[in-house]
Parts: structure tokens; C-alpha cells; sequence
């Protein structure tokens, strides 16, 4: 579905983001892009949605190269919900906002209005349909850039920092989302820092550090490797460091997590 | 676009020209400044940049400062072709176009070699009201920032499958309407949100607050500042006096 083939990219102030990125991701696919910031993690997503052009390497989406091709066509396969929702939000309503892709793409008006309905529905929008989406909470904004992204039903979903601004019911939705659109044979990449969001979800995991993929696996895997994630600045899961630091005491006899914690710290406990 | 708006914007430099008193800067600037508008001549105009571009070159800025004439010389064609239709001599047409890009390096020299807390400390000297101080250089400090936001907000619209470039006049000016309008909302409450923070850190509570840097001009900023009248007295006299403009 995505092929990076020895992708090099180099900003106009010389910083090199991407350095040989050899990637391939299969249709169906979930997938976690973790990294310290600067690691060129949103370097290599615009290279997928062709916003970006590399300067040596290939980048094929569908067997499509993205340098042959714009980045408004490529969007109707690849779908982005940058990080930032107010770098997008401009329409007089939710529901123009929402209708404002599928618009752009040609959908006819009846299926333009389901969709939108659909999606609104799905994120908890509904009741603000008529309202400005200028006067959404964070929160909210952020969830109404994705509706308007799975409004026109990309084949590949992007999700920038998806969790920023975002109280943990509305986590625990996203991540649900995730698993629903995975379930439905979308591919998703997820960029993010919240690595307590990613760990339930299960991705496959590429950890990326000055411009280079350091690691790539399942997330039970890769998560395990404690030098490489601390090399990449990128923190272990709470539940997989603490499995980590009871395996090195064998013979603590597991009873809480603070009496395991008493034990981690070497003090038997009373 | 960001290629063409780093021909304006200030970054740091460590060059002789860079170091020096960021009021003596803006003394060279404005002399280049008024001897663009003294020039009657294409060859006088011509002395003049080569002597800006030598100076940009000094500065270490010169590839920035071409970029500056690049984007200005689109204005300038446009000044040119107006001259053109009005007087029909084509030496006119030119000087007024050529002598726009040399108003705007001198000028663009200064900003690009002065970084916001210079041009602050510049502004200062002349005792201007500090809430205007505050205004203008926020609003050049804001600059890059605002150049990094209309990209990225053009990012995200043409994700959503907008394309910018297609389409008659009409149609392009229209598919500006999803960039201005998240640009401007951005800048107004990130203006908002500016003056709240520096109210919560005291802004204005005190009518003369103290500063960090106080500038004492050295032995070489005198020299630079006196050099730059002496010179520019020297190229004025010659200009009306010595060399009459027939002979060139």
C-alpha cells in the first residue's frame, strides 16, 4: 500500500529529516510513529501525502509515486488530521466544514449530507452541526478534523498527535476508532508521543531518531526494547517498564503494585 | 514562498556588519536609502547597489539579499510597465523600477542583520511610546512565524483535496479563502492570548521598566557611522556638483 525506498529529504535550512527511510506498509495495517521531536516523523507522513517531494528515493502510495502526482488527488487515498486543528478550520458551520472535502472531491449533495451525518454522529459533533467550529473546544476541534477527514472514506488514515487536547473518555474513543477502522481494513498511521495511548492499541511500532527508522515491530516487542526507546527519547509503557523491573526480582511474591514497588526498591516488605 | 520570505527575515549572523551598533545600521541604511532617491541616472543607480551588494556581501547576507531583489523585482516589472505606458522612455521606466529594488535592500539590509531586541533598543533611542515599541517589534517577530502558519494551514487544506492552483483568476482567489480566514483567526487570538501573557507578567506596571542590554557605541561603530556621512556627503556633492547628469 506504502513503499518508502531509501527516502532522503533535506530541509531548505540544510537539517537532513529523513536520512535512507526505507519503509513498507501494508493495506490493513496499524502503525505508530514514535520519536523524540525533530526525529522527522511528520517529515516522512507528508512524504505519504505528497505534501512533501523527497529529494532522492521513492515514495509509492497504491503503487502511485507521489512525485507524478498532486497532493490533492493523493488525499483521496490518504487522509491527514494534522496536529494542529486550527491550521484548518475555517467554514461558517460544523457541517460546511465537514462538507468542505467532500465537496472538493465531487461527492453529490445527498451523500455529502449522510456523510456528514455519519460523521458528526460518530465523534459526538451532532448537537454542534450549526454552530462555528472557531467556537469548539480543543478537544472538539481536534475530533472534528478527523470526522472531516473519515467523512470521504480515505484508504489511509494519518493521525498527527491525534491525543493532544484530548481527556481521557475521549482517548479511550479515539483508540476505539482506531481499532474500528483497522478492523475495517483501513490503513492507519499514527504520529504521537502518548505512548500510554499506542500500548493498548497494539500497532506495529517504527521508532524514528535524527531522521532514521532506529526500530520497527510489534508494539509488544519493540516497547521491551528499553536502550533503543531511551536512545530515541521515546518513554516505555508504565505497565511494560514495571513487568520489566519485577522480572529482575524473581522471587518477589507479587501481592499489589505498591508492595511489588517496596520490592523493586529492595525494601522487604513488613 | 519560504524561500522568497527568508530574503526578509532576520537570523543571526556573526559577521563585522552583524556586531555592529544596531543604530549605526540603520544610519548606513537610511543614507543608502536617500542616496537611492537622490540618483538621477541609471549608471548613478547602478554605482549605488553594486555598492549595496558589496556591502551585503561584507554582511555575509548576500544570497539572502538576492532574494530580497528576486521577489522585489516582481513589483518592480510592474512599475517598470507602468512607466512605460505613461512616458514611453524606456530609461525613465527603468530608473523608477531599479531604483524601487534598491530602496527595498537598503531597507531589507537593515532588518535582515538587526535581530527584534536591536531594532527594539533603535526604536527606544528615539524615545517612541513603548506600547508602539511593543507593537511593531511583535509584529516583526511575528513574521516567520506567520510565513510556518500559512504553510502549514496550506498543507491541510490541500489534504482535504484543495487545489490552489487550478482554476481561472476567479476560482484561485476564491481557494484563498480556506487559508486567510484560519490565518487570520490564528493571529487574532494568538494575539489575544500574547497580551494576556504578558499581562500576567507585569507588562506595563511600571512606566520606565529597567532593560537587560544597554547599548554603548564603540570606537568602530563611531568610525562605521562617521565614514558612512562623510561618504555619503561626498557622493551627494558629486552627484549634483561634479558629475552633472548630461555628461553620463
Amino acid at each position: 500500500m506504502i513503499e518508502l525506498r531509501d527516502v532522503t529529504f533535506v530541509h531548505q535550512n540544510g537539517v537532513k529529516a529523513l536520512d535512507g527511510v526505507s519503509l513498507k506498509i501494508d493495506a490493513g495495517e496499524t502503525v505508530a510513529i514514535v520519536g523524540e521531536n525533530g526525529a522527522g516523523k511528520t517529515t516522512l507522513v507528508k512524504h505519504v501525502t505528497g505534501l512533501l517531494k523527497p529529494a532522492s528515493g521513492t515514495v509509492l502510495v497504491d503503487g502511485e509515486d507521489t512525485t507524478l502526482t498532486s497532493t490533492a488527488k493523493l488525499s483521496r487515498k490518504v487522509g491527514v488530521a494534522f496536529q494542529n486543528p486550527d491550521h484548518q478550520l475555517f467554514s461558517e458551520s460544523v457541517e460546511e466544514e465537514m462538507a468542505f472535502g467532500l465537496r472538493n472531491f465531487g461527492f453529490p449533495p445527498d451523500l455529502v449530507e449522510q456523510r456528514v451525518t455519519w460523521g458528526l454522529e460518530l465523534f459526538g459533533l451532532g448537537e454542534y452541526r450549526k454552530s462555528s467550529p472557531l467556537v469548539l473546544s480543543g478537544g472538539e476541534k481536534k475530533r472534528l478534523t478527523l470526522a472531516c477527514i473519515l467523512a470521504w472514506d480515505p484508504q489511509v488514515l494519518i493521525l498527527d498527535e491525534p491525543t493532544v487536547g484530548q481527556d481521557a473518555i475521549q482517548k479511550e474513543k479515539l483508540a476505539g476508532t482506531i481499532r474500528m477502522l483497522s478492523a475495517s481494513g483501513k490503513t492507519v498511521i499514527v504520529v504521537s508521543h502518548d505512548i500510554e495511548f499506542l500500548w493498548p492499541i497494539q500497532p506495529r511500532v517504527v521508532v524514528m531518531k535524527a531522521g532514521r527508522i532506529l526500530g520497527d515491530g510489534p508494539a509488544s516487542q519493540i516497547m521491551r526494547v528499553k536502550e533503543m526507546l531511551d536512545s530515541a527519547r521515546v518513554a516505555q509503557p508504565q505497565l511494560v517498564d514495571f513487568y520489566g523491573r519485577l522480572a529482575s526480582k524473581p522471587e518477589a511474591p507479587f501481592v499489589d503494585p505498591l508492595e511489588a514497588r517496596r520490592w523493586i526498591e529492595g525494601v522487604k516488605p513488613s | 514562498m519560504m524561500w522568497l520570505s527568508s530574503g526578509f527575515i532576520f537570523r543571526r549572523g556573526t559577521s563585522a556588519y552583524h556586531r555592529l551598533d544596531p543604530r549605526v545600521k540603520l544610519l548606513v541604511s537610511v543614507l543608502m536609502f536617500v542616496t537611492t532617491l537622490l540618483v538621477r541616472t541609471l549608471y548613478e543607480l547602478a554605482a549605488v547597489l553594486l555598492f549595496m551588494i558589496a556591502l551585503s556581501a561584507f554582511a555575509t547576507v548576500l544570497r539572502r539579499v538576492a532574494r530580497t531583489m528576486a521577489f522585489t523585482a516582481l513589483f518592480s516589472a510592474f512599475i517598470f510597465a507602468l512607466n512605460f505606458v505613461f512616458t514611453r522612455n524606456i530609461e525613465t521606466s527603468l530608473l523608477y523600477a531599479a531604483r524601487f529594488v534598491a530602496i527595498v535592500v537598503s531597507t531589507s539590509l537593515f532588518f535582515i542583520t538587526t535581530s527584534p531586541d536591536e531594532l527594539e533598543q533603535v526604536m527606544k533611542t528615539f524615545r517612541l511610546p513603548r506600547d508602539v515599541i511593543f507593537a511593531f517589534v511583535t509584529a516583526v517577530r511575528f513574521i516567520p512565524v506567520m510565513f510556518l502558519d500559512t504553510i502549514q494551514i496550506m498543507d491541510a487544506q490541500k489534504s482535504r483535496g484543495l487545489e490552489l492552483e487550478k482554476g481561472n483568476l476567479l476560482r484561485r482567489v476564491r481557494n484563498m479563502i480556506p487559508i486567510l480566514i484560519p490565518l487570520v483567526v490564528n493571529s487574532v487570538v494568538r494575539s489575544g492570548e500574547l497580551a494576556e501573557a504578558m499581562e500576567s507578567r507585569a507588562y506595563g506596571a511600571v512606566p520606565r521598566p529597567t532593560s537587560l542590554v544597554e547599548y554603548r557605541t564603540s570606537l568602530a561603530d563611531k568610525a562605521v557611522a562617521t565614514a558612512a556621512v562623510v561618504a555619503f556627503a561626498l557622493v551627494a556633492y558629486s552627484f549634483y556638483f561634479v558629475i552633472p547628469a548630461q555628461i553620463l
